[in-house]
């Protein structure tokens, strides 16, 4: 037997006959006791007539004849009116259509090349210090000294190394700061190894501020027209240097 | 040709929605699609000929004014036109219709919003493009029953899309739960819910206007 609940959630699918046979028949048997739906069950029968009060229009026959032509003209120009490609296609011999399909693969190429150099060039300073460092190195007579303080052993230091992202996150090594970081410090550990006399003096004298957020390196080589300086944002929580 | 023109009109009278569950396009409307799929105006001329008044009105409670419900209707035999192509002959005629009498409708309401959505009957007939449909009847009852016309236009008005949609096509439209699942693309569950909800806020718009006519 149906609750009252579950009924009066079904009538309004009950009244059109939308229901099952099964269900149907419970919710006839509960109406035939039940007062209350059998009331609603009326409401929604009364409902449904008043819906259907809004009959549809009748067209009179003008309008549609009206209505029909302009679908058939509309037709006609669809069917005449090719599509923009098409239209240009037509215009043109095989041979120049080729000709600009080739043309237009040679600009996007030339374009994506474009956009390929550009981001490359992003990427070249970073590319010149490394190269600029392997240079000093392998200068004859001239694989200098390295007197790095604390600081500068720090493998954190290197990170903050990149002066020409100002903007990167420096927490976070990046990957290409991961990739300049071999090249340096290798390149210092090897040249603490060598014991050369030629000297790189980094310095806490030397590591002085040239803004209030950039940290500026000199290192002097052994010959006295090579300095090299470098910038470098200061970070706040790692080893800053001692000055 | 009138003998087959006149058989269409039969069949097509409801839309060739008929109880039987039968998905197969009847031979003569066939031919008459493979016609138009060739490419022969008179014949797609007869399909808009015999199915334009359902189009209209359907699309006309769907949007619920003479203007957009005009422009819906041309949109969709050039989508019928456009698509024939795709139309398989054992699909139902009707349903595929519907459906973009559906899709059209949708379409054309969220393009052009519900700014001059279900003006009255009147306002339509006014407007010249109705005939008159009750001229001998004296004007109390017109005005009743005109008052009652905006009601029900403005009870669908407060449905949703799909709702509307729902229960136009099965309460409206007559067609069974099984052709209004079609037509929409959704399942039966689907359609018997929302024409559920529907039927409720119609009858709740209903009751509560009939409280407002009773304290005014």
């Amino acid at each position: 037997m149906m609750k009252c609940r579950r009924v009066k959630k079904l009538l309004p699918l009950y009244v059109e006959g939308d229901l099952g046979s099964n269900q149907a028949e419970s919710i006839t048997a509960h109406l035939d006791w039940c007062g209350q739906c059998n009331w609603l069950a009326d409401e929604y029968k009364e409902s449904q007539n008043w819906l259907r009060t809004n009959q549809a229009p009748e067209f009179d026959q003008a309008f549609l004849d009206s209505f029909k032509s302009t679908v058939m003209r509309r037709v006609e120009e669809s069917a005449v009116r090719p599509s923009l490609l098409a239209s240009i296609a037509q215009q043109l011999s095989r041979r120049q259509v080729l000709a600009m399909s080739g043309a237009m693969l040679i600009a996007i190429g030339m374009v994506l090349f474009y956009i390929y150099q550009t981001r490359l060039s992003v990427k070249l300073p970073r590319v010149e210090t490394a190269k600029q460092i392997s240079e000093t190195e392998r200068a004859p007579g001239d694989v200098p000294k390295v007197n790095v303080d604390d600081s500068q052993e720090n493998p954190s230091v290197p990170n903050k190394h990149s002066r020409h992202q100002p903007n990167q996150k420096t927490h976070k090594p990046a990957p290409m700061a991961n990739l300049e970081e071999p090249p340096l410090f290798s390149q210092v550990n090897r040249w603490n190894e060598l014991g050369t006399t030629n000297e790189v003096a980094v310095t806490p004298r030397d590591l002085k501020d040239d803004s209030t957020e950039m940290l500026r390196i000199e290192i002097q080589t052994a010959d006295p027209n090579i300095r090299i300086i470098w910038f470098t944002p200061k970070i706040a929580d790692g080893p800053q240097t001692n000055q | 040709m009138p003998y087959e023109v006149a058989q269409i009109a039969l069949m097509t009278d409801n839309l060739g929605l008929c109880d039987s569950p039968s998905n197969s396009v009847a031979p003569s409307l066939t031919l008459l699609i493979e016609r138009a799929k060739a490419g022969e105006p008179a014949a797609f001329e007869q399909l808009v000929d015999h199915h334009q008044r359902k189009v209209l009105s359907t699309a006309w409670r769907m949007l619920g004014n003479r203007e957009d419900a005009r422009d819906a209707a041309q949109e969709v035999f050039l989508r019928v036109h456009k698509y024939l192509k795709s139309f398989r002959t054992d699909q139902e005629f009707a349903a595929w219709l519907y459906r973009i009498v559906v899709n059209v409708c949708r379409d054309h309401a969220r393009k052009h919003g519900y700014r001059h959505q279900f003006a009255s009957f009147e306002s339509e007939r006014d407007a010249g493009a109705f005939e008159e449909l009750v001229s001998n009847e004296d004007v109390e009852t017109n005005a009743i029953r005109s008052q009652e016309r905006a009601l029900v236009a403005q009870a669908l008005a407060t449905l949703s899309n799909k709702e509307r949609a729902a229960l136009v096509l099965r309460d409206l439209e007559g067609l069974s739960t099984k052709e209004v699942a079609q037509a929409l693309g959704s399942t039966q569950t689907t359609v018997r819910t929302q024409i559920s909800s529907a039927r409720a806020k119609i009858k709740l718009y209903r009751d509560r206007a009939l409280n407002r006519a009773r304290r005014g």
